[in-house]
C-alpha cells in the first residue's frame, strides 16, 4: 500500500489501515486454500468467492450469447437467407435470448448481490454458505448443459418464449431442445435456493440500526428481487416440469386442443413479466448508488423510491395478460389488464425523476461507472416511453410481434445491462485491490452508447420488420445495417473493457478502501478487498453512523466521527466475547456443492434422450441411460455426503430481524422455501382448474372411478403427520426409542402410500389409461406425481433423519425433526386438495 | 377522415367532433401513433434535455465552492427531501400517461366490436383464416379455400384466425390488423381495406423453420370485380371439407 | 402431556372429516354444493394442519402472511387464467 496509514476521507469516517490490511488469518486455516489456486475456487462458499464466480461465468454467457447476437445482424445484414440456414436461425435467435435473459443479465447481477450485499449489511457471509455455493454451481452447470444442447442434433429453436405447442417434441424432436429445457430446470432449482438464501439473510442478517426501510438501495433492490425470484420462478418451474413431462413421458398438456397452447402463455407470462423487474431491479439499486455517490447528494424522495419499487414487485404479478391481448382473451379481462399494466409503469415515472433530481445541487463526477449509470437511465426513459405505446392495447395489436417490441425491450433490459456494466466499474476496485483505468473507462462507455443506439434505434424506424425472421421489406434495408453496425461496435466496445479489466488486474493503481468520495455504504469502509470475514468488529449503526464494535466494548474502528455510540453498547458486546472467540472458526470450503451440480448436471442430460417414457434403442440410449445412472449416483452420494458435512456457520448475536425476528434461520429458510412450492403446486392445480375449464368442468369425470384408494391414502398420510408430531414430542423429551420408533413409523406410512398409489397407478395401465392417453390422465398423473416425487423426497429426508437419530442424533436438538415435519405436513397438506379435486369432484 | 360504413359503432359520439380516434384501423392507429409519437418525443427531448443540463451545471470542479451537507461512509442511507417537486412530476406525468391510454380506450372498443359488425351479416365478408407449417388457408362461406386472400375494398372483412399445429399469428401490416392462431381456438378480428392492390400477410409468431417465408398475397379488389370472382368460385373439391381444420397434404408436406 | 393430547384430538378429528369429505359426494347434494362443502372441509383440514401441526398459530404472523401470499399469487393465477377464457 503506497498511501498513508491513516485514509482520511473527506468528512466522513476516519478509518485505521491497521484494520483495513487483510486480516491475518491464515486462510488456510479454514480449509481455503489460496487465490491463485484452482482447488480455492472448487472449494468455497465465501460469498465474495461465489459472487467473483457469478461475475467471470457471467460474462462468459455474456461473450457467448453476444456472438449469437452479432450471427443475427449478420444474417440481418440484407434480407433472406444469408449465413445461417433457417433452422440454424431460428436456435440463434432462441439461444440468444435464453442465455441472455438467464444465464447472462440476472447472474451479472446476483455476482454483485454475493459479494456487496453481505457488506452493505453488515453481514460476515450469506445465511447458507454451502447453499449458496451450491447455487452457483447449479447455475454454472445449467449452462453447461445449455452449452451441449447444441451439439444434440441442435438446441432448443423454439424461441426463448418457448411457446407451446411449438415446444413440444412433435414440433422440435431434437434432444438439443430437450436438454435445454432441463437446463432451464436446473437453472431454476438454483435460482430457488438463492432467493430463499438471499431471503434469509437479507431478512435477518442485518446490522444493528439497520432497519429494512434503511437498507442501501442495491441492497434493497435485490431483496425486492429476490422476493420476485421465489414466487415467479416457481410459475416457471411448473412450466418446465409440465413442459418436460410432455416432452419425456409422452402427457400431453400443451397439445391440448382445449386451452393447452394458452396454458403455456398464461403460465410462462406470469414468470415472464416479473423477470422483466427481475432483471431490471438490480440495475436500478445500482444506478441508485452511483447516482449518491458521485452526485455527492442523497437521494431525493428516498421513501417514495422505495416505496415505488414496492409497488412495481407486488404489481408484477398482475400484468402478465398483457403479454396476451391478441389471444382469445374476453374484453373485461384485457381491459384489467391495460389498466394493471399502465399503473406499473406510473411508479417508473417516480423513481425516474428522482434519480434526475438527485443531481440537482450535486457534485457530479463523470467517472466511468457514473457515465454507465447516466446513459443506463437515459435509455430506461426511451425504453418507458416507447412502452407507453405498446400500453395502448390498440396500438399494441399492431405492434405485436415486430420489431417495436424488439427495440423497446432491448432498450429496457439492455439499458438496465448498462448499469451493470457500470456496476463493474464501480465495485472492480472493491473486489480487485485494484484500480481501472478511467481513460479506457471513458473509451468504453463512449463505444458502448453509440453503439448501443446505432443497434437498437434504427429497429424503432424499421419497426414493421416481424420478429425473428430474416426475410424482410427491402426498403428497411438501411435501418438493418445501420443496427448490424452499431452491433460491431457494442461488440468491440467489450473489447477495450476487458482489455482495461486485465490490464489493470496486474498494473492498476492500489485501491485505497474508499476511492469514490461520497459513497457511503459499508462495503466501503473495509479494505479492497475485504478480509475473509468482512469486518473487524461487530458492524452497527446504533448510532446511526457504521461503527465496528470489538468484543472488549471499545470501538475497533469508527465508521463516523461519534464513537459514544459503542459505549452505550458495551454491556451486549461482553457477552459476545465467546461467540467472538468461535466465530473465527466458521467454515468457508465444502467440496460437495460442486460434485453435486456435477451429478444433477450428468443425470439430467443423461434424461434427455428420453421420449414417451423409453430411451432410444442401441448404443446411444445405453449411453444416455448409463449417464442418467452414474449422475443420479454421483448426485444422491454426494447429497448424503452434504448432509454428513461438519459445516459450522454462526449468526450474528444482535441483528435486525424484522419482520422475522423470533424466527430460526434455518427454520425462516424452510419456510420461504414452502412458500415458493405454494406456488408451484398452485400453478400445477391451476393448470388442471384451467385445462378443465377450456375443455368443459362439467364433461370431466375424475381418472380414478374409485375414491376408495385415494382415501386410504388421505389416512395414511394423515395418520403419518401424527406421527412426525410425535416424533417431535419424543425428541424434545429426549427419548430417543420413542424418536426412532415414531420417525420409522412414518416412513412405513410413507411407503404404504406410495405402494398403495403405485398399485393404483398400474391397475390404471392395465385398464389402457397412460401418461398419454389424453389431457385429462396427464393432468391426473403429472400432479399426483409431482406430490408423490414430494414424499419420495420427504422419505429420503427421513431415512437420512432415522440412521442419525439411531446413532442418538436430535436429543439436545430436535430442530431437524422439526423443520423436516413442517415440510412434511406440507406435503400433506397438498394431498388434502389433491384428493378431492382428483378423485370426487 | 374516412368513416367508412360500417366500422362505425353507436354510443360514442365523440366520434364525431373528431375527438377520438376513429375510422378504419388503418386510420386510428395511424392517429393514435402520431398523437404518442409527437407527445412521446417532446417529453424524451425535455427529460432527457433536463438530465443533461443538470448533469452540466452542477458538474465538480474547481468552481465548486458549495458545502453543501453531503454523504459521509458510515452514515445510514438517507434523504435529500425534495418530495414534493417529486411527487408534483410524477402527478404530471401520470395523468399524461392515464389520459392518453383512457383516450385509446375508444379506439380498442371499436376494434373489438367484431361480434357486432357479424350481427350485420349482410354487410360484409367473412373468411376462416387456418395457419399451419408454413402457409396461410383462406376458407370462404362457398366452401372455397386458397393460399391467397382476396376482399372487396371499403368493406368490413370479418376474419375467424385459427391453426392446424402450432401458434402462429396472422397479420396484414400495411390493413393493421394482426390476430394470434392458437391450435384449438379460434379468434376474431376484422378490417376494411381501403384501397384495392396487393399487400401481403405475415406471420407474427415463431412458428419452426419456414417462420421467416409464411406469408400470403391479400388482393383488395373493386367491390364489383369482387363480387364477380366470388361468384365464380366453387367448394374446395379436395378431399378435406372447407369448415374443418383438419391436417390436408400441403400442411404436412410444406 | 397436553400437547400430545390435543396432537390426538386434531388427528382424529382429521380422520372424521377426511371421511365425511367422501360421504358429502355421495349425500345427493347438487354439484357445486358438494364441490363448496367438499373443498371447505379440505381448507378447515389445512388450516388444522398448519395452525397446529405446523405450530404456525404460535409463530409469527410474519410467516403466515409470506404463506399466504404465495398462495394469493397461485389463486389469482387460477382464477384470471380460467376467467380470461370464458
Amino acid at each position: 500500500m503506497t498511501h498513508d496509514r491513516h485514509t482520511e476521507t473527506d468528512g466522513g469516517a476516519t478509518i485505521d489501515d491497521e484494520f483495513l490490511e487483510p486480516v491475518v488469518v491464515d486462510e488456510s486455516e479454514m480449509g481455503l486454500p489460496p487465490m491463485t489456486s484452482v482447488k480455492r475456487w472448487l472449494l468455497t462458499t465465501n460469498h465474495k468467492d461465489v459472487g467473483i464466480l457469478y461475475l467471470v461465468t457471467s460474462l462468459f454467457f455474456f461473450v457467448f450469447a453476444g456472438i449469437l447476437a452479432l450471427l443475427i445482424r449478420l444474417q440481418l445484414w440484407s434480407p433472406g437467407e444469408g449465413i445461417l440456414s433457417a433452422v440454424a436461425y431460428n436456435q440463434t435467435v432462441s439461444a440468444h435470448g435464453l442465455l441472455m435473459v438467464f444465464w447472462f443479465i440476472s447472474p451479472l447481477a446476483f455476482g454483485f448481490a454475493n459479494y456487496v450485499v453481505p457488506l452493505q449489511i453488515g453481514a460476515k457471509d450469506l445465511a447458507f454458505p454451502r447453499l449458496n455455493a451450491l447455487s452457483y454451481w447449479l447455475y454454472l452447470f445449467s449452462g453447461l448443459l445449455f452449452l451441449v444442447s447444441f451439439f444434440q442434433g441442435g438446441t432448443l429453436d423454439g424461441g426463448w418464449t418457448m411457446y407451446a405447442p411449438l415446444n413440444i417434441a412433435t414440433y422440435t424432436p431434437n434432444i438439443g431442445a430437450t436438454t435445454v429445457v432441463l437446463a432451464l430446470i436446473l437453472f431454476t432449482i438454483g435460482i430457488t435456493m438463492s432467493s430463499v438464501n438471499f431471503l434469509t439473510t437479507i431478512h435477518r442478517m442485518r446490522a444493528e440500526g439497520m432497519t429494512l426501510m434503511r437498507l442501501p438501495l442495491f441492497s434493497m433492490s435485490i431483496l425486492l428481487t429476490v422476493w420476485m425470484m421465489l414466487f415467479a420462478f416457481a410459475a416457471l418451474l411448473a412450466a418446465l416440469l409440465i413442459l418436460t413431462s410432455d416432452r419425456l413421458l409422452g402427457t400431453s398438456y400443451f397439445a391440448a386442443d382445449a386451452g393447452g397452447s394458452i396454458l403455456w402463455a398464461h403460465l410462462f407470462w406470469f414468470f415472464g413479466h416479473p423477470e422483466v423487474y427481475i432483471v431490471f431491479f438490480p440495475a436500478l439499486g445500482v444506478m441508485a448508488e452511483v447516482f449518491q455517490t458521485f452526485t455527492g447528494r442523497r437521494l431525493v424522495g428516498r421513501k417514495w423510491f422505495v416505496a415505488s419499487m414496492v409497488l412495481v414487485a407486488v404489481q408484477s404479478f398482475m400484468v402478465w395478460m398483457h403479454h396476451m391481448f391478441l389471444t382469445s382473451i374476453n374484453l373485461p379481462v384485457k381491459t384489467l389488464f391495460m389498466a394493471t399494466t399502465i399503473g406499473i409503469s406510473l411508479p417508473f415515472d417516480l423513481m425516474v425523476f428522482a434519480l434526475i433530481y438527485t443531481l440537482v445541487k450535486g457534485r457530479v463526477r463523470f467517472t466511468t461507472p457514473f457515465l454507465f449509470a447516466f446513459g443506463a437511465l437515459v435509455l430506461f426513459i426511451l425504453g418507458g416511453i416507447t412502452g407507453v405505446f405498446l400500453g395502448a392495447v390498440v396500438l399494441d395489436y399492431e405492434f405485436r410481434g415486430t420489431y417495436w417490441v424488439v427495440a423497446h425491450f432491448h432498450y429496457v433490459m439492455v439499458g438496465g445491462a448498462t448499469a451493470l456494466f457500470g456496476a463493474i466499474y464501480y465495485w472492480f476496485p472493491k473486489i480487485t485491490g485494484r484500480m481501472y483505468d478511467e481513460f479506457l473507462g471513458k473509451v468504453h462507455f463512449a463505444m458502448y452508447f453509440v453503439g448501443f443506439n446505432l443497434l437498437y434505434f434504427p429497429m424503432f424506424l424499421a419497426w414493421e420488420t416481424p420478429r425473428r425472421v430474416y426475410e424482410y421489406d427491402i426498403g428497411l434495408t438501411p435501418w438493418h445495417r445501420l443496427a448490424t453496425i452499431g452491433a460491431f461496435l457494442l461488440g468491440a466496445s467489450f473489447l477495450v473493457m476487458f482489455y482495461n479489466l486485465y490490464r489493470s488486474l496486474s498494473v492498476g493503481e492500489s485501491a485505497p478502501a474508499n476511492p469514490w468520495e461520497y459513497a457511503t455504504t459499508a462495503e466501503w469502509a473495509v479494505s479492497s478487498p475485504p478480509p475473509l470475514e468482512n469486518f473487524p468488529g461487530r458492524p452497527s449503526y446504533a448510532t446511526g453512523m457504521l461503527s465496528f464494535l470489538t468484543a472488549s466494548g471499545t470501538p475497533a474502528v469508527s465508521g463516523g466521527g461519534r464513537t459514544d455510540g459503542g459505549v452505550a453498547d458495551a454491556h451486549r458486546l461482553d457477552t459476545q466475547s465467546a461467540h467472538d472467540a468461535h466465530a473465527h472458526h466458521d467454515s468457508h470450503a465444502s467440496p460437495w456443492p460442486v460434485v453435486i451440480a456435477l451429478g444433477a448436471f450428468l443425470a439430467l442430460l443423461g434424461l434427455s434422450a428420453l421420449k414417451q417414457g423409453a430411451f432410444p434403442e442401441g448404443v446411444v440410449g445405453m449411453v444416455y441411460g448409463g449417464t442418467a445412472l452414474f449422475g443420479s449416483v454421483v448426485l444422491a452420494l454426494s447429497l448424503v455426503q452434504f448432509g454428513r458435512e461438519s459445516f459450522h456457520t454462526s449468526e450474528p448475536d444482535v441483528a435486525e430481524r424484522w419482520p422475522f425476528a423470533g424466527v430460526e434461520r434455518t427454520k425462516l429458510g424452510v419456510w420461504i422455501f414452502l412458500a415458493s412450492d405454494v406456488v408451484l403446486f398452485g400453478a400445477f392445480i391451476g393448470s388442471y382448474i384451467f385445462i378443465r375449464v377450456a375443455a368443459g368442468w362439467m364433461g370431466w369425470e375424475p381418472v380414478p372411478h374409485d375414491p376408495v384408494p385415494g382415501l386410504v391414502n388421505t389416512y395414511l398420510l394423515l395418520t403419518s403427520s401424527f406421527s412426525v408430531v410425535l416424533a417431535l414430542v419424543a425428541a424434545q423429551k429426549r427419548n430417543r426409542t420413542w424418536l426412532v420408533a415414531t420417525l420409522s413409523l412414518t416412513f412405513l406410512l410413507g411407503v404404504a402410500f406410495l405402494v398403495n398409489k403405485g398399485l393404483e397407478w398400474v391397475e390404471l395401465f392395465h385398464e389402457g389409461v397412460t401418461f398419454s392417453s389424453g389431457v385429462q390422465a396427464s393432468t391426473f398423473y403429472l400432479t399426483t406425481g409431482l406430490h408423490a416425487v414430494h414424499v419420495i423426497l420427504g422419505l429420503l429426508i427421513l431415512g437420512f433423519l432415522i440412521a442419525r437419530a439411531v446413532g442418538g442424533a436430535y436429543l439436545d436438538d430436535e430442530r431437524p425433526v422439526e423443520y423436516f415435519g413442517l415440510y412434511w405436513h406440507f406435503v400433506d397438506i397438498v394431498w388434502l386438495f389433491l384428493f378431492p379435486l382428483f378423485y370426487i369432484l | 377522415m374516412g368513416v367508412v360504413t360500417g366500422v362505425e359503432t353507436a354510443g360514442v359520439p365523440l366520434h364525431s367532433q373528431g375527438l377520438l380516434p376513429s375510422g378504419s384501423r388503418i386510420a386510428v392507429f395511424s392517429e393514435i401513433f402520431t398523437v404518442f409519437l409527437v407527445l412521446g418525443t417532446f417529453v424524451g427531448v425535455l427529460v432527457i434535455g433536463y438530465m443533461l443540463y443538470n448533469a452540466y451545471r452542477y458538474r465538480d470542479g474547481d468552481h465548486r465552492t458549495d458545502d453543501a451537507d453531503r454523504p459521509v461512509l458510515g452514515e445510514l442511507p438517507g434523504d435529500s427531501g425534495g418530495g414534493r417537486k417529486l411527487l408534483f412530476s410524477f402527478s404530471l406525468s401520470a395523468i399524461v400517461v392515464v389520459s392518453l391510454i383512457v383516450w385509446t380506450y375508444g379506439a380498442l372498443l371499436d376494434v373489438e366490436s367484431v361480434s357486432a359488425q357479424s350481427a350485420d351479416a349482410d354487410n360484409g365478408v367473412d373468411v376462416r383464416v387456418e395457419g399451419y407449417q408454413f402457409g396461410w388457408r383462406f376458407v370462404y362461406l362457398n366452401g372455397y379455400q386458397s393460399n391467397e386472400l382476396r376482399v372487396p375494398a371499403d368493406t368490413t372483412v370479418r376474419l375467424s384466425v385459427t391453426s392446424d399445429d402450432v401458434f402462429h399469428n396472422f397479420g396484414i401490416p400495411a390493413l393493421r390488423v394482426k390476430m394470434d392462431a392458437i391450435p384449438g381456438q379460434t379468434t376474431e378480428t376484422w378490417f376494411v381495406a381501403d384501397d384495392p392492390g396487393t399487400y401481403q400477410a405475415n406471420c407474427y409468431e415463431l412458428c419452426g423453420a419456414g417462420h421467416s417465408f409464411m406469408n400470403a398475397p391479400v388482393v383488395v379488389m373493386e367491390p364489383d370485380e369482387y363480387d364477380a370472382w366470388y361468384g365464380s368460385t366453387t367448394a374446395a373439391n379436395e378431399s378435406s371439407s372447407a369448415n374443418e381444420s383438419s391436417d390436408d397434404a400441403e400442411a404436412t408436406t410444406a | 402431556m397436553t400437547s400430545t393430547k390435543l396432537y390426538a384430538v386434531i388427528y382424529v378429528v382429521l380422520f372424521v372429516m377426511a371421511t365425511a369429505q367422501v360421504l358429502v359426494e355421495f349425500a345427493g347434494l347438487s354439484y357445486w354444493l358438494a364441490f363448496g362443502v367438499i373443498l371447505a372441509l379440505s381448507a378447515v383440514k389445512a388450516l388444522l394442519v398448519a395452525g397446529y401441526y405446523q405450530h404456525l398459530l404460535f409463530e409469527p404472523r410474519s410467516i403466515s402472511y409470506l404463506l399466504v401470499v404465495g398462495l394469493l399469487a397461485a389463486v389469482g393465477l387460477t382464477l384470471a387464467a380460467a376467467y380470461s377464457i370464458s
